[in-house]
């Protein structure tokens, strides 16, 4: 399959009418069009999502792939990169899928530093069981199941990528513009990219205090070459009150791969091949 | 002809290194040695032992007794002299170390000291090693057992090294693992291997980035394999019932060891045939095979990617610590099944999936992904018949047959003789060989196995509706594997 360029699929979408997710579909959609623009070949990408709302983007953009389990995004992207080092792989998960249940696979990779291109669609919430509160959900939030209210203190996953050495962590709001942006900085950057998209879920977490709190890091001259910076300006945004959310690249500075620092990988990317055409 | 030795010491006095340079010596002389470990988890201290018996016949099992004890410690006298046949022989002196006794044994056992020293070439530390060896060798000009020689057999290894070769010789291109007694060898293995050979050995963070990582490499076409114990394959198997859904091609290797939980790390158990067959959730099949030998290791390997390859489906190799770890003399090569590449990129999915790769609820379609899974489970069947899915030994007409699986075979087959049984070994434990059941029919059915429920019992009852009697089921379930010479009084009196 794939010699043609076009990335649709007959499935019509099942998100809510209005969510955030189809700004974030629309983006990638037209990034990836770019790139086959460019003369990449729908084969040269591997797409793989998780289990949640943002997981259906899977079935909305035509290329190989897999939708994965919940929590497993990143060692499923992982393999993929060790299987066949020349494809480009793109991972999305939701703030449940890499926070909650994946949350080891996202420090571990940050460290391992494959080229892949990670984005974590953050809702806040459980959206697609309706509701419950995810590790960045804030103290008081209340439904079903928290009838007492959210007591704990969400955690900052750009802090978090920023400790664990990721080379590259930025924060966008699911807007088409800013999720573009964000995806042609990451293809450029070699390395684990982290992206984390800020969408809230129209159902359960309509944040509508967030869209002018949002500032641009990089209009405001923020050095993403300094850790200790990015550091303070992850420390803004706490997940819990809301004053003001920078966006943009907190932090970027290239590192040694995973695939370059093992000679079989190397070899597999200087032959343009994948562990499939190795004969023996 | 058949001799005994027992190496025993602390963890880090180099019992494993002591034993193995005997165990390839003598089989380069043309005997057949078995070596089984007995250690604790912990890294320096304690109490270790090896049991090395060596015969001029096939044997892969130890006896209860044995004729010579090496004792790198007191402790170990203490503890072994009951194990010592009359007249039997301790060797032992305080403050020498293993290359010492190495002497004293060639010594013992009247082999040339070139021979010693061709091993000790093998080793680091070559110049000090031989004269410790020397020292030993020219101790004492006491002989207790004359080796003379003869023809050099093939293959001194144990069962981790059979699962490495036999995925190499079928083609592995990625293994990954997380470190877990008693599979974690394997992983050294083909690491050792790996540029040699051009396959890729990596350790992730948790057995669960293994198996999902190891998912992703399938579905690029690569041949991948994974292996674990016990607790690691339980985190695993929500990805398990992935590749049922998914016709994803992966190898896994379970070697077993107690438990339940943590259970008793580094000793043998064969309690996971259960687990292997109904770990994962929902309904898919899968295949599981059972070696019982290094050779068979090699060769029920090679099968297991194979089946995978050509069914997509996730084939397990079951084994335990006893053949994991244990060191036969293999005198035949493996016969390898060689297997094509079958998988290619494209678009898998974890939920139910129409013909686009997008997830599905339409009834329809669900039932037509389910029929098509459970035809595979067919097509399995099939194929599997086209492979020996269980041996049979000894006594083809007797009245009394010998049920087993795995490990269990050293101690069996070297039983076997004098006994009259028929000895029947299921080597494919699913699909069940249903042919078995024209082989038991009626007739006094002992089954021996390392648990304490008698798991291929269960599986008979269930494929054939045969029940095996309480009173003919020889479980041992301490840890420890079953000794020969125990085995054969058990046995025998359950024979009708």
């Amino acid at each position: 399959m794939n010699n043609d360029k076009n990335i649709n699929t007959p499935t019509i979408p099942t998100w809510c009418p209005g969510c955030y997710n189809f700004q974030v579909l629309a983006s990638v959609k037209s990034i990836i069009n770019e790139e086959l623009k460019k003369g990449k070949r729908k084969e040269d990408f591997a797409l793989v999502s998780g289990i949640g709302c943002h997981g259906k983007i899977f079935d909305y953009i035509n290329l190989n792939g897999i939708n994965t389990l919940h929590g497993r995004v990143l060692p499923t992207c992982m393999g993929i990169k060790v299987g066949n080092p020349n494809l480009t792989v793109l991972g999305f998960s939701g703030d449940g899928d890499c926070y909650a249940e994946g949350m080891e696979h996202l420090i571990h990779t940050a460290r391992y530093n494959p080229d892949m291109k990670y984005f974590v669609h953050n809702n806040q919430v459980f959206a697609l069981t309706a509701g419950q509160p995810t590790p960045t959900t804030e103290i008081g939030y209340k439904d079903k199941t928290t009838p007492l209210g959210v007591k704990l203190h969400p955690m900052n996953p750009i802090k978090l990528m920023l400790a664990a050495g990721c080379g590259f962590v930025a924060r966008v709001f699911a807007e088409k513009e800013q999720v573009e942006w964000v995806f042609r900085e990451a293809l450029k950057h070699k390395g684990f990219t982290f992206v984390e998209i800020i969408q809230p879920s129209i159902i359960f977490h309509q944040d509508k205090n967030y869209l002018d709190k949002f500032y641009n890091l990089q209009k405001e001259g923020h050095d993403k070459t300094n850790l200790e910076q990015a550091m303070k300006r992850a420390d803004e945004f706490d997940y819990n009150t809301v004053k003001k959310i920078p966006v943009g690249i907190f932090y970027q500075k290239e590192k040694p791969m995973f695939e370059d620092l093992w000679p079989q990988l190397v070899e597999l990317k200087k032959k343009k091949i994948g562990w499939k055409d190795i004969k023996r | 002809m058949k001799f005994s030795i027992l190496f025993g010491g602390k963890a880090g006095q180099g019992t494993n290194v002591l034993s193995n340079i005997l165990g390839n010596a003598l089989t380069k002389k043309g005997y057949y040695v078995f070596i089984s470990r007995d250690y604790q988890s912990l890294i320096r201290g304690g109490h270790n032992f090896n049991v090395l018996t060596f015969s001029d016949e096939k044997i892969a099992s130890n006896d209860s007794k044995v004729d010579m004890i090496i004792a790198l410690d007191e402790n170990t006298v203490k503890l072994h002299e009951k194990e010592l046949r009359t007249g039997g022989k301790i060797i032992q002196k305080s403050g020498k170390g293993n290359m010492y006794f190495a002497g004293r044994i060639f010594k013992a056992l009247c082999i040339e000291f070139s021979v010693l020293e061709k091993e000790l070439k093998e080793l680091k530390f070559f110049e000090e090693n031989v004269k410790d060896a020397k020292e030993g060798y020219n101790e004492t000009n006491e002989v207790s057992c004359k080796v003379s020689l003869g023809k050099n057999k093939l293959n001194f290894m144990n069962g981790n090294q059979g699962v490495s070769e036999g995925a190499i010789k079928a083609g592995i291109d990625i293994y990954y693992a997380y470190p877990m007694t008693p599979a974690t060898n394997v992983m050294g293995e083909l690491a050792e291997k790996q540029i040699e050979n051009n396959h890729i050995v990596i350790e992730l963070e948790s057995e669960v980035a293994v198996i999902n990582a190891a998912i992703g490499s399938v579905i690029t076409g690569a041949k991948t394999m994974i292996g674990t114990s016990g607790g690691g394959f339980d985190l695993m198997t929500e990805a398990l019932s992935l590749t049922g859904v998914a016709d994803v091609p992966l190898v896994i290797y379970l070697a077993s060891r107690p438990g339940p939980s943590t259970g008793v790390a580094t000793y043998t158990a064969q309690g996971d045939l259960d687990l292997a067959r109904h770990s994962g959730h929902g309904e898919f099949n899968r295949l599981i095979v059972a070696p019982g030998d290094p050779k068979e290791c090699e060769e029920l390997t090679s099968q297991a990617f194979s089946f995978s390859q050509k069914f997509g489906r996730p084939t397990i190799i079951l084994s335990d610590k006893h053949l994991a770890e244990s060191f036969y003399t293999e005198d035949k090569n493996a016969t390898i099944t060689p297997s094509k590449k079958m998988t290619s990129l494209k678009r898998y999915n974890s939920y139910e999936v129409d013909d686009f790769g997008c997830a599905t609820e339409d009834a329809e379609i669900i039932i037509k992904n389910v029929d098509a899974r459970m035809k595979k489970g067919k097509e399995i069947e099939k194929e599997a018949e086209r492979f020996e899915q269980y041996k049979v030994y000894g006594n083809k007409n007797s009245k009394n047959v010998v049920l087993f699986w795995g490990s269990t075979k050293g101690a069996i087959l070297d039983v076997m003789k004098g006994l009259d049984a028929k000895f029947l070994q299921v080597l494919y434990l699913e699909p069940f060989p249903m042919k078995i059941k024209k082989e038991i029919e009626n007739k006094n059915i002992i089954l021996v196995e390392n648990t304490a429920t008698g798991q291929l019992g269960k599986l008979l009852a269930e494929k054939t509706g045969i029940l095996i009697e309480d009173k003919n089921k020889i479980l041992r379930y301490d840890g420890r594997p079953f000794l020969a010479d125990e085995l054969e009084e058990e046995i025998k009196r359950r024979l009708r």
